[in-house]
This record gives C-alpha cells, sequence and structure tokens, in this order.
C-alpha cells in the first residue's frame, strides 16, 4: 500500500470537474505537472485539507484523513505566493509550528534549518526585507519546522526568475534527498518536473493523464497530450502510413533523420520514409536546428545538425522509435 | 514521518516528534476579555441599583427635574441643608424634564415611591392634577395671587420666568416699545427667534403673540411682519442666544432674568430686557404631594422648606424668579425687572397650542 | 474552509448578538409605539401632507450635501493619491477632525467666523472700508449646504483617498500607453476602480444629513427648512407624542434602510488589490500644487475649529483672558467645576465604548472578507440608518422601562447607546483591512499545524491592528463629541464633555463651553494621531 492514496477522490466546479486517483511512495519526489486550469493546484489543496471533496478519500500512512481537520494532518504546504508573517522575524516564522516546547531546542532545529536551506545568519530579519527566492527558502523551512508527514509544494518558484529558480529547486532535491521526505511538487514547467522529480502526474481538465518517471513518459507517452506535454514532436494520421490503423503516428524530432536527397523507401525496410517535404521554418537551438516542415498539408519536425542548403528535403524514422497512439 | 528532526538533530532523538499538539486553550483568553469588559459594566450595575432601592423605609422620595437634581443643580446643595435640619433622609431622583417626570409616576402607578414631584410647569399642569393631593401650605401666603394657577393647590408656584425679548444696547438701533413696534420694517434682520416646534422658549412667544393679538388677522399679520425681521429661527434658546451674544442680531427671544448673568460674571449692563407694558408670557413651576403618600407630614416639611429657604438657590441657579415675594435676591436681580402683567402658559389648551404651531408653521413656510 | 467559516461566524456571534440587541431593542420599542392604537399615527403620518414637504427637503439637502461634498474632495483625492509630501498625513489626520466637534460647537465656530459679525466679515470690513458684512451667507440654504459640506467633506476626501491610493495604476498607465488622454482614462478607467468609495462616502454623508437637525434650523434661517428630524423630536420632545414620533421615525428608518439596501446591494464584490500604487515625491511645481491644495482644506477646515480655541482665550470683545482655563483646573464654582469630572467621564465612555467596539468588530471584519459576505455590511450600517434621534428615542424609552435611580444604570445605558453607534464605523473602518489579508497567510498557518486561535491572534491579528487602532481612534472620537443620544439619557447625573458643553452654553457660558470644546478637540487630536501613527500603510 503507498504511503500517500488518493482515491476516487472529485470535486466538482462550476466549469471543471477534478477526479484523481493514485498513490506516492514513500521517500518519492513526485511532480505533478498541467496545463494552468487542469486542478493540480486544486488537487494540492484537498490533499492538504484547505478544501473538502466531494467524494473520494485521502490516505496517509494508512490513515483516512479525508475528514481530518488541516491542522490535524501534518502536511507541511509552501506556497506560491508570499505566506511568511508579517508580524514576526525569520526565526518565530520557522518556529511558528514547531512541536517542541523548549525554547532552546527551538532555536537549534530552526539555525539548522536555516543552514539547510542555505539561508544562515538570517535568522533576526525581518520577512518584508527579503527578495523573493529568500522569502521561499524561508516558507520551506517554516514547512519542513512543523515535522510535516509530506511536503506539499504550490508552484513554489512561480514567481521568481529562471535563474534563481534552477538553483533553488536542486536545493529542494537536495533537502528531500538529505531527510528523505515525501515531497509533492505543483509546476507549470516541465524542465522543472523533469529535473527535480522522480515520478511526474501530468493531469489535465482535472484527470490525472498519465503517471510515471519522466524519462517514461517521455519515451512512451501513452496518449497524445503526455506527448506533446513532455515535449516537441510531430503527429499524422496512422492510415497515411498504415491501411486500416487508426490513431496517430507519434515521434520526436531528433529521431527523424533528415536527407536533401530523395530516399528510396525500399532501400530502408526497418524505417518510415516521407518524401517531398518543404522547410517552412528553421530555429536555432543551440545544439542544432529545429525544422518545421510541410508534408502534405502535415506540419512536421526534426532536427538537424545543420542548416540544409535545399527547401525541398525527405525524412526518415526508425519504426521502432515511432509510437501509435490513440486518439 | 520522524526522521525529519533526526536527520538534522541526531542527539535530539524523536522525543517529540509526533506528539499531539498542545490543547487549544487560547480561545477562552480572548473572549473572556470581551466577556470581562461587558459583564464588568453588566455586574457593576446591580449592586448599586439595588442600593438605590433597598434603604426606602423612612426616606422621602422627590422626582424633580434633571436641572435640579443633576449632579450641578441647587438640590445638590439644599438636600442637605433640608436633612440636617429636619432629620428626614430625602431620595432625590431625577426624573428628565416635567413631562416625563409625570408620565414616570403615571407608569408607576400606586407602587411609585415618589412622595413629592417638584418642576411641573403650569403648561403641563392638567396631566399631573389626578396625581396629586392639595395641601394648603403656610408659604403661600407669601405668593401673589396671579402667579397661583392652581387654586386648589395641588401644585403650588415655587418660581416663574417670564419670556422677554433681550436687547443690545451698544447696537445703535432704537429700542422697541411693545410686540407690534418689534414687528416694524426697522427691525429687518435684526431678530432671532425660535422655533416653537422645538423649544420651549419658542413657544412662549408662540402663546405670548397669541395673547396679545388673539384669534384673528392681527396675529398672522404680526408674524409675517417678524418672519422679514427675524435673522434666524433658531432650533433651541442656547443657539439663539449664542448667535445674539457673537453679535450677529441685536436683538434676540430670551427671558427677562438674562440680563443678570451678564452683570454678575461680566460686569457688563450692555444686555437689557425689555418689558412691554402689554405683558409677558410666564411660565410657573410648581410642586406637589403625590396622593396616596405615606410620609405626608415630611412630604409638606420638605414643599415649605423650598417655599421659604430654598427660593433663592433654586431662583439663581434656574436664573428664574422666586414665587415667594419674601425672598431677598442678589443685586444683580435689579437688572431682571419684572414685568406687571402676566399671561400664565398654561390657559392655552393643547389642542390650541397644537393649531397655532400649525398656523406658525404655515405663516413661516408660506 | 468549511471549518473556517464556522470558526468565524461562531468568533462574530457575541458581536453579530450585541449589535442586533442593541439595535433591535430600542426599535421595537420605537415600532411598537408606532404601531400602538391599530397604527392609528402611522396612518396619519402616511396620510399628511406635511411630511412628504418635510420628507422633500430632507432628500434635496442631502442629496446635494453629500453630492458637493463628494465632487469636492474627488480633486483633493486625485490629490493626494498621486504625490506624497511632508505633510501628507498630518492634512489626512486633521480633515477627520472636523468629524468630532459637537453640533453646537460647529454653529459655534461658524457663527464665530463666518457670521455677519465674525471674524471673516471684520478682517473683509477693514480690508474694503464697507461698513455692513461682506460675504453674507449665515441664515439661508446656502448655509446648510456649506456647514454640511464642512463637516462632511473630510468623510469623502479620506474614503475615496483610501481607495484611490490602494488601486493599482498599471491599468491607468496602460490606458495613456493607448493613446487615451487624462479624462478618458479617468472616466473608463480610474472612475470604476474608486466606485465603490465614492458610492459609500455619498450614502454615509446622505445618511448623515438625512438626520441632521439644529444645524439646518438655525444655520437655515428659516422653519422652511426643515427635516423629517425636526418633527420626530417636536413630537417627542415638546408635544410629547411618542407614537407620532416612533410613526415618523419608523418612515425615516424605512428610506434609509432602503436606500442602504440598494447601495449594499448594487456595490460589486470585488477583491481588493494588494498591489496599491506607490506615491510620487512632489517635487518643484507638483510641490506648489499640494501645498496649495493643502493651503485651501486648511484654510476650509481650521478657521472655524481654530474660532473656538480663540474664544476660549478671548472674551467678544477681544480681551485675553484665562478666567475659563482657571475654572476648569478648580478654581471655579458651579457646573464648570464638574469639568475634571466630565473629562474623565468622557474619556472613560469613549475608551470604554470604542474598546468593546473594536473587539466585537474584529472578528466581524474578518468573517465579512472570508465570506465576502453582503448581509454583514448591512447590518452593521443599519444603526447608521436608523440615526442618532430614533435610537436615542429608543433607548430613552427602554430607560423608562427599566426604573433606575442608580447613575450607574444610567452610564450603562449611555455605554450602550455609544457603543451601538460607534460599532458600525468600527465594523467599517476594518473590514477593508480584513481583506488585506491574504487567505492563502491564514491556510499556511493552518498547515503548520496552528489552530484556528494561535492563527487569530498570532497571524491574522497583528495585521489586523494598525486598523483595529483607526477603528479605535475613530470610535473614540465619534464618542466623545455625542451628544443627541447621550442627552436623552442623561436625567441630570451623566456628565460628558459635550453635555457639559451644552449646559455651560444654556447659563450663558460660552468661554467655559469654548474651552471645553477646545480640550475635546485635543483629546481626538491625540487619539487620532496615535491612531494614524499606527495605520500609515493604512492611508499612506
Amino acid at each position: 500500500m503507498p504511503y500517500l492514496e488518493i482515491r476516487n477522490l472529485t470535486r466538482k466546479y462550476k466549469d471543471f470537474t477534478l477526479s484523481a486517483s493514485f498513490g506516492v511512495e514513500e521517500g518519492d519526489f513526485l511532480c505533478i505537472i498541467g496545463p494552468s486550469g487542469s486542478g493540480k493546484s486544486t488537487l494540492l489543496s484537498i490533499i492538504a485539507g484547505l478544501e473538502n471533496p466531494d467524494s473520494g478519500s485521502v490516505i496517509l500512512d494508512g490513515k483516512d484523513i479525508t475528514d481530518t481537520r488541516i491542522q490535524d494532518r501534518n502536511i507541511g504546504m509552501v506556497f506560491q505566493d508570499f505566506t511568511l508573517f508579517p508580524s514576526m522575524n525569520v526565526l518565530k516564522n520557522i518556529e511558528f509550528g514547531m512541536k517542541t516546547k523548549k525554547k532552546a531546542d527551538k532555536d537549534r532545529f530552526a539555525l539548522n534549518l536555516l543552514k539547510l536551506v542555505g539561508l544562515e545568519g538570517y535568522e533576526k530579519r525581518s520577512v518584508t526585507s527579503l527578495s523573493g527566492g529568500e522569502a521561499q527558502r524561508v516558507q520551506l523551512a517554516r514547512a519542513l519546522a512543523a515535522e510535516p508527514k509530506i511536503l506539499l509544494l504550490d508552484e513554489p518558484l512561480s514567481a521568481l526568475d529562471p535563474p534563481l529558480r534552477k538553483s533553488i529547486r536542486s536545493a529542494i532535491r537536495t533537502i528531500h534527498d538529505t531527510l528523505g521526505i515525501t515531497m509533492l511538487y505543483v509546476t507549470h514547467d516541465r524542465e522543472e518536473a523533469f529535473t527535480v522529480s522522480d515520478s511526474i502526474l501530468l493531469m489535465n481538465e482535472g484527470k490525472s493523464v498519465s503517471m510515471g518517471s519522466a524519462e517514461e513518459l517521455y519515451t512512451h507517452p501513452g496518449n497524445l497530450f503526455t506527448a506533446f506535454f513532455t515535449g516537441e514532436g510531430t503527429a499524422i494520421p496512422a492510415h497515411l502510413v498504415y491501411e486500416n490503423t487508426t490513431g496517430y503516428l507519434f515521434f520526436r524530432p531528433e529521431d527523424a533523420v533528415l536527407s536533401e536527397e530523395p530516399i528510396n523507401p525500399e532501400m530502408y525496410p526497418m524505417h518510415i520514409v516521407f518524401n517531398d517535404l518543404k522547410i517552412v521554418s528553421a530555429e536555432f537551438t543551440g545544439s542544432g536546428y529545429l525544422l518545421g516542415l510541410d508534408y502534405q498539408g502535415y506540419p512536421m519536425l526534426c532536427m538537424s545538425r545543420t542548416k540544409p542548403r535545399k527547401k525541398d528535403v525527405s525524412l526518415m524514422i526508425l519504426q521502432a522509435s515511432m509510437q501509435n497512439l490513440p486518439e | 514521518m520522524n526522521g525529519l528532526r533526526n536527520t538534522l538533530e541526531p542527539d535530539l532523538g524523536n522525543a517529540s516528534a509526533g506528539k499531539a499538539s498542545p490543547p487549544d486553550n487560547t480561545f477562552q483568553e480572548i473572549t473572556m476579555k470581551k466577556i470581562l469588559i461587558i459583564l464588568f459594566v453588566i455586574i457593576s450595575l446591580f449592586p448599586l441599583y439595588s442600593n438605590g432601592v433597598k434603604d426606602e423605609g423612612n426616606v422621602l422620595t422627590v422626582y424633580a427635574y434633571d436641572s435640579f437634581a443633576g449632579d450641578w443643580g441647587p438640590g445638590a446643595s439644599l438636600i442637605p441643608r433640608f436633612e440636617e435640619e429636619t432629620g428626614i433622609k430625602v431620595n432625590l431622583v431625577s426624573a428628565g424634564d416635567a413631562r416625563e417626570m409625570i408620565s414616570r409616576v403615571k407608569m408607576e402607578g400606586d407602587r411609585t415611591e415618589a412622595d413629592v414631584i417638584m418642576g411641573v410647569s403650569d403648561d403641563s399642569a392638567y396631566e399631573a392634577y389626578e396625581l396629586l393631593e392639595p395641601y394648603e401650605s403656610p408659604m403661600i401666603g407669601n405668593i401673589p395671587e396671579n402667579l397661583i394657577f392652581d387654586p386648589q393647590h395641588r401644585l403650588i408656584p415655587f418660581d416663574y420666568g417670564a419670556f422677554a425679548f433681550v436687547f443690545d444696547s451698544e447696537s445703535g438701533i432704537r429700542r422697541p416699545k411693545s410686540l407690534s413696534d418689534l414687528a416694524s420694517e426697522e427691525y429687518e434682520n435684526k431678530v432671532i427667534l425660535i422655533d416653537p416646534r422645538t423649544s420651549s422658549v419658542g413657544l412662549g412667544l408662540l402663546l405670548w403673540s397669541y395673547s396679545i393679538f388673539g384669534d384673528g388677522d392681527e396675529f398672522v399679520s404680526w408674524w409675517e411682519a417678524m418672519k422679514d425681521n427675524a435673522l434666524t429661527v433658531a432650533d433651541g434658546w442656547s443657539s439663539a442666544y449664542g448667535l445674539f451674544t457673537e453679535g450677529e442680531a441685536p436683538i434676540v427671544l430670551s427671558y427677562t432674568t438674562s440680563p443678570v448673568y451678564h452683570v454678575m460674571n461680566e460686569n457688563t449692563t450692555r444686555y437689557e430686557a425689555l418689558v412691554f407694558p402689554e405683558g409677558h408670557e410666564a411660565t410657573i413651576e410648581g410642586i406637589g404631594i403625590v396622593k396616596g403618600t405615606d410620609m405626608r407630614e415630611e412630604a409638606e416639611k420638605f414643599v415649605d422648606f423650598i417655599l421659604s429657604e430654598g427660593q433663592v438657590e433654586i431662583a439663581v441657579a434656574n436664573s428664574m424668579y422666586p414665587a415667594s415675594s419674601a425672598a431677598e435676591l442678589p443685586d444683580a436681580f435689579r437688572y431682571a425687572p419684572k414685568p406687571d402683567k402676566l399671561f400664565p402658559s398654561g390657559q392655552v389648551s393643547p389642542e390650541k397650542t397644537e393649531e397655532l404651531q400649525a398656523l406658525w408653521l404655515d405663516i413661516m413656510t408660506r | 474552509m468549511r471549518e473556517q467559516n464556522a470558526y468565524y461566524t461562531l468568533r462574530s456571534l457575541p458581536g453579530v448578538l450585541i449589535l442586533s440587541l442593541l439595535f433591535l431593542l430600542p426599535m421595537a420599542v420605537v415600532f411598537s409605539y408606532a404601531f400602538s392604537n391599530g397604527g392609528n399615527a402611522l396612518m396619519e403620518a402616511v396620510e399628511d401632507g406635511y411630511t412628504y414637504r418635510l420628507l422633500s427637503f430632507t432628500l434635496t439637502e442631502s442629496f446635494l450635501s453629500a453630492f458637493i461634498s463628494v465632487i469636492v474632495a474627488l480633486p483633493f483625492a486625485y490629490l493626494f493619491s498621486k504625490y506624497s509630501f511632508p505633510g501628507r498625513s498630518a492634512i489626512l489626520t486633521l480633515s477627520a477632525l472636523s468629524f468630532t466637534i459637537p453640533t453646537i460647537l460647529v454653529v459655534l465656530g461658524f457663527v464665530i467666523w463666518y457670521g455677519n459679525n465674525g471674524i471673516l466679515n471684520s478682517l473683509l470690513m477693514n480690508l474694503t472700508g464697507k461698513n455692513y458684512a461682506v460675504i453674507e451667507v449665515l441664515y439661508s440654504f446656502k448655509a446648510i449646504i456649506l456647514s454640511h459640506v464642512y463637516l462632511n467633506f473630510p468623510i469623502a476626501f479620506l474614503l475615496i483617498t483610501e481607495a484611490w491610493t490602494a488601486s493599482s495604476d498599471t491599468a491607468e498607465k496602460a490606458s495613456y500607453t493607448l493613446g487615451k488622454g487624462r479624462m478618458r482614462t479617468f472616466i473608463s478607467v480610474t472612475l470604476p476602480m474608486i466606485r465603490g468609495s465614492i458610492i459609500s462616502a455619498f450614502i454615509l454623508i446622505f445618511l448623515f444629513c438625512f438626520s441632521s437637525f439644529a444645524i439646518i434650523m438655525v444655520l437655515g434661517g428659516n422653519p422652511q427648512y426643515s427635516t423629517l428630524e425636526t418633527e420626530i423630536y417636536r413630537r417627542a420632545r415638546v408635544s410629547g407624542n411618542i407614537p407620532e414620533a416612533s410613526a415618523l421615525s419608523l418612515l425615516a428608518f424605512f428610506i434609509t434602510g432602503a436606500i442602504l439596501l440598494i447601495s449594499s446591494y448594487g456595490r460589486t464584490k470585488k477583491k481588493t488589490e494588494r498591489k496599491s500604487r506607490v506615491l510620487l515625491k512632489a517635487k518643484g511645481r507638483n510641490l506648489l500644487v499640494m501645498c496649495l491644495a493643502s493651503l485651501l482644506i486648511l484654510l476650509f477646515l481650521i478657521p472655524p475649529i481654530l474660532s473656538i480655541v480663540y474664544r476660549a482665550f478671548y472674551t467678544k470683545a477681544g480681551t485675553f483672558t484665562l478666567r475659563a482655563w482657571e475654572e476648569i483646573t478648580g478654581r471655579g464654582f458651579g457646573l464648570i467645576s464638574t469639568a475634571m469630572e466630565g473629562i474623565i467621564a468622557s474619556f472613560l465612555i469613549a475608551f470604554l465604548s470604542s474598546l468593546a467596539a473594536v473587539l466585537l468588530s474584529a472578528s466581524m471584519a474578518l468573517l465579512s472578507a472570508r465570506k465576502n459576505s453582503v448581509i454583514l455590511p448591512f447590518l452593521a450600517s443599519l444603526p447608521m440608518a436608523a440615526g442618532s434621534v430614533t435610537l436615542g428615542l429608543g433607548f430613552s424609552l427602554l430607560a423608562a422601562y427599566i426604573p433606575h435611580t442608580s447613575p450607574i444604570v444610567s452610564y450603562a445605558l449611555v455605554f450602550f447607546a455609544h457603543l451601538i453607534i460607534v460599532l458600525p464605523f468600527s465594523i467599517r473602518t476594518m473590514t477593508p483591512g480584513a481583506r488585506t489579508i491574504a487567505p492563502s497567510l491564514s491556510l499556511s498557518a493552518y498547515t503548520l499545524g496552528a489552530s484556528m486561535t494561535k492563527t487569530l491572534r498570532k497571524v491574522e491579528m497583528p495585521l489586523l491592528r494598525p486598523y483595529m487602532r483607526k477603528a479605535f481612534a475613530f470610535s473614540f472620537a465619534l464618542s466623545l463629541g455625542e451628544v443627541n443620544a447621550t442627552l436623552t439619557l442623561s436625567d441630570g447625573h451623566i456628565t460628558t464633555l459635550p453635555i457639559l458643553i451644552y449646559r455651560l452654553i444654556s447659563s450663558y457660558d460660552y468661554q467655559g463651553a469654548a474651552a471645553l470644546g477646545t480640550i475635546l478637540l485635543l483629546e481626538a487630536l491625540i487619539v487620532f494621531a496615535i491612531g494614524e501613527k499606527g495605520g500609515r500603510n493604512a492611508v499612506s
């Protein structure tokens, strides 16, 4: 039985219905991703008890906590916006949720946490004087100080600059690895999810679309939404290639091989070949060019180390890296 | 999850990890603060309230209007003197104005504590008669005939005042000689009047003009002229007199006794009360013994005291004349000329008063 | 979330109960009188043409006063929400002061300053060499409007400035970049943002002027300028016809209640933006404009107040004297010797009623912000709609039911009357403050295991505190100057400052009244300064 289990959870809203079922193992780092409005923050809110589900249950460490008060759930949460208490300094904020009574214990624990989040010497600072990144680190330390069973992070870095985001997310991962605490991390940033998570839950329109490790989702997306959300790619109707096949064929740009000369399909029985493509666009990505192509009105993407000289090109893709996905 | 603090602080162990949060007792703390404040006020009422009722037995209870019984009224010094001289304990209750006093005694009915009520003016006397029993005080002999509005002596006058116009002698205008004279054009915007709907002084002038002009056109034309002569019609005596002393107009409706204050406190005779030979509206205040009192003897002593020793003090405090002609007033009262002719305000019926007010309003807003 | 609402509902219960009780009890008495005798009095009032004449004048006068106050306040609010300069908060504090002065002193101050024989006219007469009043503004309809604007301009100015300062200016900037001019931007972008505050200022002023009484009668100068309140007062106090007075009160209350209901219904529920605009430091020409604007405000607000202070030290003839002050400090006889007692009593009543009001309204403000409630603010405004004359009538009728001889009972009644009068203002001041507390802040405290009470105490209250201080200062000043209800309840044993002022004027002692008025103003000024100091982030 998983450490945290979400069982047939539903919650109706005016414009969409949230429904989810999944489990998280102890010590796991799960990223919940999806476009905005997909219900990921709501899901987190229900787990934390900030909102109540219509049906279904939340089970943590073998205990059904669906109807438990927020305060008694022992679930930590880091919010997207500034939720530090302006009336207290950094130290007081961190000690706010601590369960120890002794002042000396509290102080030592808080100082250790500050060291952990990389803010040594900040304990006497006023929280309103902190930068965005520092504030989120203090929020993290404060949540950890309450010794939660799991920690929920609701887009904690979305308000920060990209370079800062990178350094803090790796700090969060390090903290996870140091403490072994279970974390649920909501983000809309795919790259962020890929780099920090052990596994990813992808949500769309209130439903969980797929779940697995970053690599699994990227290489075997299982559906079109997952395929496109996890990275660039091309999908064409399957019947264009195989008769009597439904659904779509999907491939990643890096799996396609570009040729400036027409390719004879019979020479490459393991590949699928497309001739007579037109180059529509070329984007330099650093490692090469991402080319936008037109094949009989269907757009296709492929990678090329160099910029092709000709406008008319051909493509071939290994059949094994081509996936047939349902509509 | 008990590894968190262990990981960070292996020396601490998990002694306190997973402990239940402390019991929630702060709720009471804040609520208590609120409740305490409210309780403080409520609780503090009871002992003192019961105090006020407790020592009833041998105490004479006097209901009086606020300006007598209030902390600053003459009651504060007169009552102890009466108690000392007679050995009778007095429970002085300030019961609002004259009208409230009457309705309170009515409401309390047979159970009323009141033995004496004082401060019922002649215009509301008719409402009080049924509550009172007559008393032929030996002091009545000192009271001039024209003040005695109740021949049965259920209410005995103890002081009276006459409404009059007060005049600023430094204004350089001519002194008006009568009400009709005041209505002449030269006094345009020179007079401050008071609304009879909101002020007893204002009502005094309305009844005064009725006493002089009676039913008919003269009453209407006088008020029409006064409408032009009035700088403003104030809501009450206080604001009217304030405008007057600030020099906004040289004539104001007030009392014949008004100059006394200026003589006594400002040492000036600049302000004069105008006495008109045709007579002045008067308001007379009476004192009476409540029907069925079991302290008739003590009540009589109190009435006699008010009609003798209390006279000067009450008159000075209220800016009124004492009812007793035996009372010797301070010198400054020379500047409070007594009109020869008085119209007691109780002569006009309440229905007529309402009618006059409606007529007045009609004239003034026409 | 459900628990949270339940919790705040529970916490608001004492406040809501006290509010309802203190409002419903006196109103019920008034109602019962209005409907006694099968509602005869009510029918008569409804059928009487005079009632409608009064009503139509009352509505006209209130509408004009509110409208002009708001219109005059707008340009000043614009300047004060755009530029900062030294003295900005002092001006804001000072302008709140005129609110606390008892009406009789306002009348006195107006007469001393604007009177035909007043300071302003004396100055102008000297200047122009004329020997008659140059400005004859008093004792006319103009005077009513002028004094109402004097009393209520600060309300509009403060409310609108506050809302304007708190609104973000990014939309305005966007409008400018789209090539829209200042006027167009103001009408289509800015105005909708501050509309709420304009409406609530308008309604507030309208309600105040609706129950205006002494000012209209004294400064209006003609009985045709009388309001519904005049008639209520006359029937209750002069002709002693309580059923008729009650019937008219009821009628007045229905009208004000309806206006309040419509305005609270029409108000759009909007989340307050947390991003307020940054004030520009006024420099050069702008600084000059700000100084000029401040000067205008001061020239309008200060002279009548200063006139009262002046009169505390000078006789009408212009001789300097400390007589009143010597008498207050203990060498006087009679009335004025109780001045100290009055100062202490006023302070205690104001202190206790404001404290109770602030404590009771804190959770109500939080609840109303959390639930975005419409009912609660409406409930809280009801006592304002009833007006102090009607509430005073109710309380005095109520007092008649309690046979009391102890002054403590009278003081308790006065305390409760003041509480119900200041409570709506306290709630009104705190609700916007409660709205600025982000819900996620409280939620994050819950996830840390903090109980609702601990969160309230440690997280929400500290953030609400500046607003509590402001609400306290406002309530305190209001209670300090309250005279209508106190007077009807006083029965001679209650000596508050405004009542002493009334009594002193009644015994011809204007200088003593002006001296006590000066003390009252000073006390209010100190409390305001303290309240504003705490609320700096709220207003400036």
